[in-house]
């Protein structure tokens, strides 16, 4: 197959692009795969890609930040999306063009206004596929309004989750476009597992109120009080930092637990550890976690919304407590903390059942969906039931109403809503 | 131009390092490791290592602990012919599990240490710090009016009479304290009071322990784990003490030392 993925930035670091690379890198064993970056702002990608991989830019923000056609708001990509104001007339134009010329048979969009351009720009021979990369349920009303209506012309729409692909069957009315999970790959550890012997607990992750850091710097201070030989490192960098650390001083851990910074690759850090933690309050996916167990950590986190508890299996390779609660937190560490032996199982476990995000696994599932949704659209099954060229004009009519209804309803609500203020 | 090779390096116990290369037939090929310049040093000191067939597509270059490593910062290179220009590499995954509870072990003299690492711009660097005797810090306790400090000497040992002095950086003020002593002459602890370093105009106070009231002076630090640079992570609280701040804190070289700030 020939593969075209669709980027907002290849030029950046981000969890979009890790895992678009590892996806992309993987496919390229086996297909022609390209990248196609909407925008570039450097001469090349920070992150390691495939070298198999080609990848092609469409706007370079270094030379053409100042083109005309680039100062105005853009139309196609929708201004409900995050990031509408990045985009402008020249990026509509060079994504059209791009994708009427495309001869790839599989395009992929990786961000909800690119699958929008999918949806309404790419030719009807190509599968289109959008991929989701947060959740259903993280969109704005106004986001949700446009992609229930735009993606009906998508032919797959994939979710990193089960719960997420749940939500969208939920949520939208997509006659004939499959909703699949796909979950993030994480590449083979390099380095031996963690041996689960030493006294350190490691989690990584912005320095961000998402990841409600404050739950488990509260959580540690209950193991560092009865286990002072142990240790609490987060690593990643971010805004919250001087409070996270302020916090840390109030509750005298300074050397129990540490603010270590960004660290590159996180795989020479997990191993030193024994036990890794996920304290989120949001967490589409969770990829943190599957890195630790991939190197043989029990982790324990919160059971948030949607990723974690897909990924773990409380009590055999990990534990999962309710979100915000520093001292199940803290309960929960101190059983791992205080018996060697059920560490190490959960740790062998862990790194067992990590094995499902591998590459080779993830790669394989997407190739069967890949194939499924291409068998069904050369089949015309898309709708179900309706075979043949007379498709789009029907479904289109009965689109129209559907969204009519939907239009009418949602803004029943919004004036419900309003008045109640 | 010449694509990125990506080294990993395994730290053991005793102090050795094995280098691992993505290459599968190393011929005449050398790791090369550059003490990186520094003021007043002219002709950097270096080491080339043999790089032999791994038989698995790398190659292995082995440190082995002796000789120790010159205190300083090494680069690590790729030389592929005896003549070629040597290409810096970039760091992959360290396994540097060992170290990380390094400081529970007493060290002879002198106290080498090594700590490989990936420097800000991606490429491996090794950190050594090389010093006839080193003490190592511990807990450090900030209270309202003083701050306690916990360690331990490494490569000699601590009379009864030991002392623990704090110098006042470019400036000829010193302070020091009694530190109460072990029966083992390795571990220590002493207190600094915030109003002996808050008087004068000094800003950075440099702590070093003295084993005999006559002995060369120990600076006090924290090197024997798997941090190579702790200014940013090790951080304490700053104790106000009349309009000036107390902070103790470590230096870019790992050395404790005290800070005196006017906040605002």
């Amino acid at each position: 197959m020939k593969i075209s993925f669709l980027l907002h930035n290849a030029y950046a670091i981000g969890g979009t692009i890790t895992t678009t690379f590892n996806l992309a890198g993987a496919l390229a064993e086996r297909h022609d795969v390209e990248i196609v970056s909407v925008l570039r702002s450097r001469e090349r990608p920070p992150l390691t890609l495939d070298p198999r991989v080609r990848l092609r830019p469409l706007v370079d923000l270094r030379e053409e930040q100042d083109h005309p056609a680039h100062r105005e708001p853009a139309r196609v990509f929708p201004a409900a999306e995050g990031r509408h104001r990045e985009y402008s007339r020249l990026t509509d134009e060079r994504i059209a063009a791009h994708l009427a010329g495309t001869d790839a048979e599989v395009v992929i969009g990786t961000r909800p206004g690119l699958n929008v351009h999918l949806a309404r720009q790419a030719p009807d021979r190509v599968l289109r596929v959008g991929q989701e990369h947060l959740t259903w349920d993280h969109h704005s009303r106004r986001l949700r309004t446009v992609l229930r209506r735009a993606y009906r012309d998508l032919d797959l729409i994939t979710t990193v989750t089960d719960a997420d692909a749940r939500a969208y069957r939920r949520g939208t009315w997509l006659p004939g476009v499959r909703v699949e999970a796909l979950p993030n790959s994480v590449p083979d550890p390099e380095l031996p597992p963690a041996g689960g012997d030493s006294r350190l607990i490691v989690a990584a992750g912005r320095l961000v109120p998402m990841k409600d850091y404050d739950t488990l710097i509260r959580a540690f201070a209950h193991v560092a009080a009865a286990h002072p030989d142990w240790r609490l490192r987060i690593y990643g960098r971010g805004e919250e930092r001087d409070r996270l650390r302020a916090l840390i001083q109030r509750l005298g851990l300074s050397d129990h637990a540490f603010l270590m910074g960004a660290a590159v690759p996180m795989e020479s850090e997990w191993v030193k550890a024994s036990i890794a933690t996920a304290s989120s309050t949001f967490e589409p996916f969770g990829m943190t976690i599957v890195e630790a167990m991939r190197c043989g950590l029990p982790v324990v986190s919160t059971d948030c919304a949607h990723g974690p508890r897909e990924i773990i299996q409380d009590g055999v390779d990990g534990r999962l407590v309710p979100v915000g609660d520093p001292d199940a937190f803290g309960a929960a560490l101190l059983d791992l903390v205080r018996d060697d032996e059920r560490r190490r199982t959960m740790g062998k476990s862990a790194l067992a059942n990590a094995r499902r995000y591998a590459p080779e696994a993830v790669v394989a599932r997407a190739e069967r969906l890949l194939a499924h949704a291409l068998a069904a659209k050369r089949a015309g099954r898309r709708p179900p039931g309706e075979p043949g060229s007379g498709r789009r004009r029907l479904t289109a009519a009965k689109q129209s109403a559907h969204d009519l209804a939907y239009t009418a309803a949602a803004s029943a609500v919004r004036t419900v809503r309003g008045w109640r203020r | 131009m010449n694509s990125v090779i990506r080294v990993t390096c395994v730290a053991d116990a005793d102090g050795r390092l094995t280098f691992g290369l993505p290459l599968p037939a190393p011929d005449s090929a050398h790791l090369l490791l550059k003490a990186r310049p520094r003021k007043g040093v002219p002709d950097p000191a270096a080491r080339r290592l043999q790089l032999e067939d791994a038989g698995d597509g790398r190659a292995l270059a082995v440190l082995e602990p002796l000789p120790v490593l010159e205190e300083g910062r090494w680069d690590a290179f790729l030389v592929r012919e005896p003549d070629a220009e040597p290409q810096q590499l970039t760091s992959g995954p360290l396994d540097l599990r060992v170290l990380v509870d390094g400081a529970r072990a007493d060290r002879p003299s002198p106290v080498a240490v090594r700590i490989p690492y990936r420097a800000l711009d991606g490429f491996l660097a090794v950190r050594a710090w090389l010093r006839p005797a080193h003490a190592e810090a511990g807990p450090i306790e900030v209270g309202d009016k003083a701050t306690a400090v916990t360690a331990r000497l490494h490569g000699t040992e601590l009379g009864e009479d030991a002392v623990v002095r704090l110098r006042g950086r470019r400036s000829r003020e010193e302070r020091t304290v009694s530190p109460s002593v072990d029966a083992d002459g390795r571990g220590f602890r002493f207190t600094v009071d915030h109003a002996d370093l808050t008087g004068g105009g000094v800003r950075y106070w440099d702590v070093h322990v003295l084993p005999t009231p006559d002995a060369a002076p120990v600076r006090v630090g924290r090197v024997l784990d798997d941090v190579a640079d702790r200014k940013h992570s090790f951080v304490y609280a700053a104790a106000p003490h009349g309009s000036r701040l107390v902070r103790p804190y470590y230096t870019v070289d790992n050395d404790l030392s005290f800070e005196v700030t006017d906040p605002g």
